[in-house]
This record gives structure tokens, C-alpha cells and sequence, in this order.
């Protein structure tokens, strides 16, 4: 029987792996009787689905409230109206 | 459908922002993030010209921002693959005992719903994942929020095998599913 630490693993890796099938019996099989590693692997896959969904709205991963500072914005912007004016 | 290009004196008021968000949210520095912002204008005044309008102009500058912040972890790997050895060892001694048992338990967990709650969670994560050793938060955010596929992070990274890849990645899961599950999900 594989470990809690083994089965957490494989837990993590079937997300995105389709697991060998020894490694399938083995985690199923530990499971089945270990009711930590049961919950582990279903909060897990709902961790995962969840940041996939947050990585597909790619900018809703920080409140709007996260702005670019004040001085960092001026600093760009001349930067970039220096470079406009060159090329004009 | 075909999308107008703004005035390049427009671009950092209307993405300025978003292209910073997106920047730190991967890079978790803001000053690196500001100077990436700064890079991919740049770039983006240069490249004008081959814009066909195909994507939004946000898509287009948020691509630009990808590559450059690809360059910047390529950069980084190469200088710093001792800390990222540190950062990963020994991590998860905390969460099993010596027989490989787990030390911690799970709540179970409801997805965040309404948008209050989804902000306030994405908070959290943030701050989890701030708390993790630099590369072990990059490694996250490239293949569990971007996606990118293991061979493009193992050779972006410089992680040697396959196999420590796996075992990094359920590191890191297991220590922010432990994180969430303290400052989140039983408030």
C-alpha cells in the first residue's frame, strides 16, 4: 500500500497526466480506505478547475483597485512620448 | 471583425493597468512589473505596424507582455537555479510525518460564487502564493494559471527531469491548498 505522501502525488499529477495504469490501482486503492486523501484529492481538483477558470478571464486575478503607481506612470509615460516625438 | 489601433499616446491610459496586473501577478515584483510595462509599450510602438487587427488591442499588448515576461524568468533561471534548489527542498516535511502520513487535514471547500467573495479569494491566493519561495510561485502560476505546458516550464526553469517536476508542482499544491484552507475557505 502506498503512503499518504505518495498518494498526494499522484493526486497532483493525475490533474494533468493520465496516470500509469499501476499508478491508477494504487492511488484508487489507497483512497478507497484513507478518508484524508479522499478529501485531498477532491478539494484538489476543485483548487485546479477553479485557477484554470481564472486563468482563462486572465485579468480578473487581482481587484481593480491594483494600479500602477502614480510616479511609475509618469516615469512610462515620458519614456514613451520621447520615443513618439523621435519617431516624428 | 477587424479592431481599430488607438493612439499610442493612449495605450498605457486604457491598458496601462491591466498590462501591470497581469505582469505582477506573474512576476510578483512590482518594480519588475512597472519596468515590463514600460518594455512592451516599447515594443508595441515598434511593432505597430505589423498590428492587423486580428485579436483586441488589449490581446495584442497582453501576447507582448507574455514574451517578455518569458524572457524575464529565462533571465532569472539562469541566474538564480541555487535558491530555486533551497526553495524546494525539504518544503512538505511539515505536512507528513516519517511514514509519509498526513500531519494536516482538509476542510471541504465551496467554490467562491458571488463576485465579493471570487475577489476576496483571489486575494487570499495572492497572498498565499506570495509566501512561497519565488520559483515554486512561478512554477503555480505557469502551469496551473497559464497553462503552459511541463516541457516549456521544465526547459523555461531548468528543471532537469520530468519526474521533479511532478513532484514540485504537488508540492506547491498541497502547500497553497494548506494556505487557502487556513486563511480562506474557514472564515
Amino acid at each position: 500500500m502506498i503512503t499518504c505522501k505518495e498518494a498526494s502525488y499522484l493526486a497532483s499529477k493525475k490533474l494533468d497526466k493520465k496516470l500509469t495504469w499501476r499508478e491508477n490501482l494504487n492511488f484508487k486503492l489507497h483512497i478507497m480506505i484513507c478518508r484524508i486523501c479522499r478529501r485531498y484529492a477532491m478539494e484538489l481538483k476543485k483548487f485546479h478547475h477553479t485557477m484554470q477558470k481564472a486563468g482563462e478571464s486572465s485579468l480578473s486575478l487581482l481587484p481593480e483597485s491594483v494600479k500602477l503607481s502614480r510616479q511609475s506612470r509618469e516615469r512610462i509615460k515620458q519614456t514613451i512620448d520621447k520615443v513618439l516625438h523621435q519617431t516624428e | 471583425m477587424k479592431h481599430e489601433m488607438s493612439a499610442p499616446d493612449q495605450w498605457l491610459q486604457l491598458h496601462g493597468d491591466i498590462l501591470y496586473r497581469y505582469g505582477v501577478t506573474r512576476v510578483r515584483d512590482s518594480e519588475v512589473a512597472e519596468d515590463l510595462v514600460q518594455e512592451t509599450l516599447l515594443a508595441a510602438l515598434k511593432a505597430k505596424k505589423s498590428y492587423a487587427g486580428q485579436s483586441s488591442e488589449q490581446t495584442w499588448l497582453i501576447g507582448i507582455l507574455k514574451h517578455k515576461i518569458i524572457d524575464y524568468f529565462r533571465k532569472t533561471s539562469r541566474d538564480k537555479t541555487q535558491e530555486y534548489d533551497e526553495g524546494f527542498t525539504g518544503g512538505e516535511v511539515d505536512y507528513f510525518d516519517q511514514q509519509g502520513n498526513w500531519k494536516i487535514d482538509f476542510s471541504p471547500w465551496s467554490k467562491p460564487d458571488k463576485t465579493m467573495e471570487q475577489e476576496q479569494f483571489m486575494m487570499t491566493l495572492q497572498d498565499c502564493i506570495s509566501r512561497l519561495p519565488p520559483k515554486m510561485a512561478q512554477l503555480f502560476v505557469l502551469r496551473e494559471i497559464d497553462g503552459m505546458n511541463t516541457e516549456e516550464i521544465c526547459e523555461l526553469m531548468s528543471i532537469s527531469t520530468l519526474n521533479n517536476f511532478w513532484v514540485m508542482l504537488s508540492r506547491v499544491r498541497v502547500k497553497l491548498r494548506h494556505c487557502l484552507d487556513i486563511n480562506w475557505i474557514n472564515q
